[in-house]
């Protein structure tokens, strides 16, 4: 059996942790990318866009993440798309994280008063004009906050990208504890070093939310 | 020539029937002030007038635009048509200065130098052009509602709708609206509006239409429909508010 000081464990682990950093960003540029073009699908007004727009929201909220992560691990390459666990963990995790942002944003954007909507027909402007002058700006200021606060879900879900033998934080925990057999200082160290991603992410989301309803 | 003219204006909530045959000519520069208990149908009727609520049947003509929902038609009778909100509506993202300058910019396509030049002068017509900068936030109650009156200006409109813009404020701060509009009604500007402030609709208004049950019920030039109310609807409504 290898041995392994306190410092070493602390230091594989602290490397590991740059790639739940990384997957997170991916997940959260990516699935804002998405959750984007969602919206856009969703402002058009047609019927069957928003129907199905609805459709992936639900099946990607109401299925779990890890569900998700086989799917696009091993189910694609059932199909013959081989997807590596970074590929895949990408993927799911930006799928993911999509469905609920664009929901997050959606709520916003209705929960602009409809006085809003009033005014902009009077003064003449149109459905776009409306939404990207008056509709988006103030519910930008209403999403920040549930936005930031929804990035700590990314990152913990990141941790489940470790059952795909993606090596991140979690997976190298595995790794170290069967390694060294000292599962509470190994798994404390993880817990501890999500925290330290996580709460300041939770921390500015608190701090967001203060300002910005000091300013309305 | 009437300015807006309204034949047999059905209105429906679903099952239920808001207007019932709504029939009236407004000239161009009259002052018409619509009182009526809640539920009346007043504001809905204000609301059918520029196309914010759709009516089922008869024909509601502004200007010469002929009054729908759709946005290209909307965006004709803005130009004619301005209106005012008991809640003011204000874009609170914006200073009081870009809240009159954004549809002078987007819909009449004015550069920015028009657009403010503009904004300053609609906003000094109400006594808030010293508030260019500040964001609705920061303004009182009749502050805010007189950039609103500012920000219709901006389109020069013909026929400005009020909607009981004046309930939403404290007391002390009704004169300095009120004062605003007096001023463009002496100015030409045709007023039609909903309000509860009867001194003002009997001074200021050239007519006042009674309505009940979404029916115009009565009628009359200003002082005479005060003085001698026909129905006894409008008796009650009086003795109540008076």
């Amino acid at each position: 059996m290898e041995q392994f000081t306190t410092l070493e464990i602390f230091q594989n682990l602290l490397l590991a942790a740059r790639w739940t950093v990384l997957l997170s960003l991916i997940a959260f540029v990516g699935g804002g990318l998405v959750a984007g073009i969602l919206l856009v699908l969703r402002m058009t007004n047609n019927k069957v866009l928003t129907v199905l727009v609805n459709i992936y929201v639900e099946v990607f909220q109401g299925t779990p993440l890890l569900m998700q992560l086989f799917l696009a691990f091993f189910g694609l390459s059932l199909i013959g798309i081989d997807m590596g666990p970074w590929a895949a963990a990408s993927l799911a995790l930006t799928l993911f994280t999509s469905a609920f942002l664009c929901e997050i944003w959606r709520g916003c954007l209705e929960s602009v008063d409809k006085g809003q909507w009033e005014a902009c027909k009077t003064m003449g402007l149109n459905y776009y004009q409306t939404m990207f002058h008056v509709i988006i700006p103030q519910s930008v200021r209403l999403a920040t906050a549930p936005t930031v606060g929804f990035s700590v879900q990314v990152v913990k879900g990141t941790a489940l990208a470790s059952i795909i033998g993606f090596v991140e934080l979690t997976k190298a925990g595995t790794m170290l504890n069967n390694a060294t057999f000292e599962p509470f200082k190994v798994f404390t160290m993880v817990a501890i070093l999500y925290f330290l991603i996580c709460f300041p992410l939770t921390k500015y989301s608190k701090y967001l939310e203060r300002k910005l309803n000091v300013a309305s | 020539m009437s300015l807006v003219s309204l034949e047999g204006v059905h209105k429906y909530y679903g099952e239920k029937h808001i207007l019932k045959g709504i029939d009236l000519k407004v000239k161009a520069g009259e002052v018409i002030s619509i009182i009526g208990r809640s539920g009346s149908g007043k504001s809905t009727l204000l609301r059918c007038i520029n196309g914010l609520e759709e009516h089922q049947e008869g024909n509601i003509i502004v200007g010469n635009l002929e009054v729908t929902t759709n946005d290209l038609q909307l965006q004709k009778i803005s130009k004619v048509c301005g209106m005012i909100f008991q809640s003011f509506n204000l874009y609170p993202h914006k200073t009081a200065g870009e809240n009159v300058m954004l549809s002078p910019k987007l819909v009449l396509g004015k550069s920015n130098e028009e657009c403010k030049k503009l904004a300053m002068k609609c906003l000094k017509k109400v006594g808030m052009d010293q508030f260019f900068d500040q964001y609705p936030e920061s303004l009182s109650g009749g502050q805010k509602q007189r950039v609103a009156i500012a920000r219709s200006l901006a389109m020069s409109p013909k026929v400005l709708l009020c909607d009981e813009i004046t309930s939403a404020l404290d007391p002390e701060l009704v004169g300095e609206v009120l004062k605003v509009l007096e001023e463009l009604a002496s100015e030409g500007i045709t007023l039609i509006l909903v309000t509860h402030e009867m001194n003002f609709a009997r001074d200021i208004g050239d007519r006042v239409i009674f309505m009940h049950n979404g029916k115009i019920w009565e009628t009359g030039e200003s002082e005479e429909v005060f003085a001698n109310p026909q129905t006894d609807e409008l008796k009650n409504f009086l003795s109540s508010v008076l």
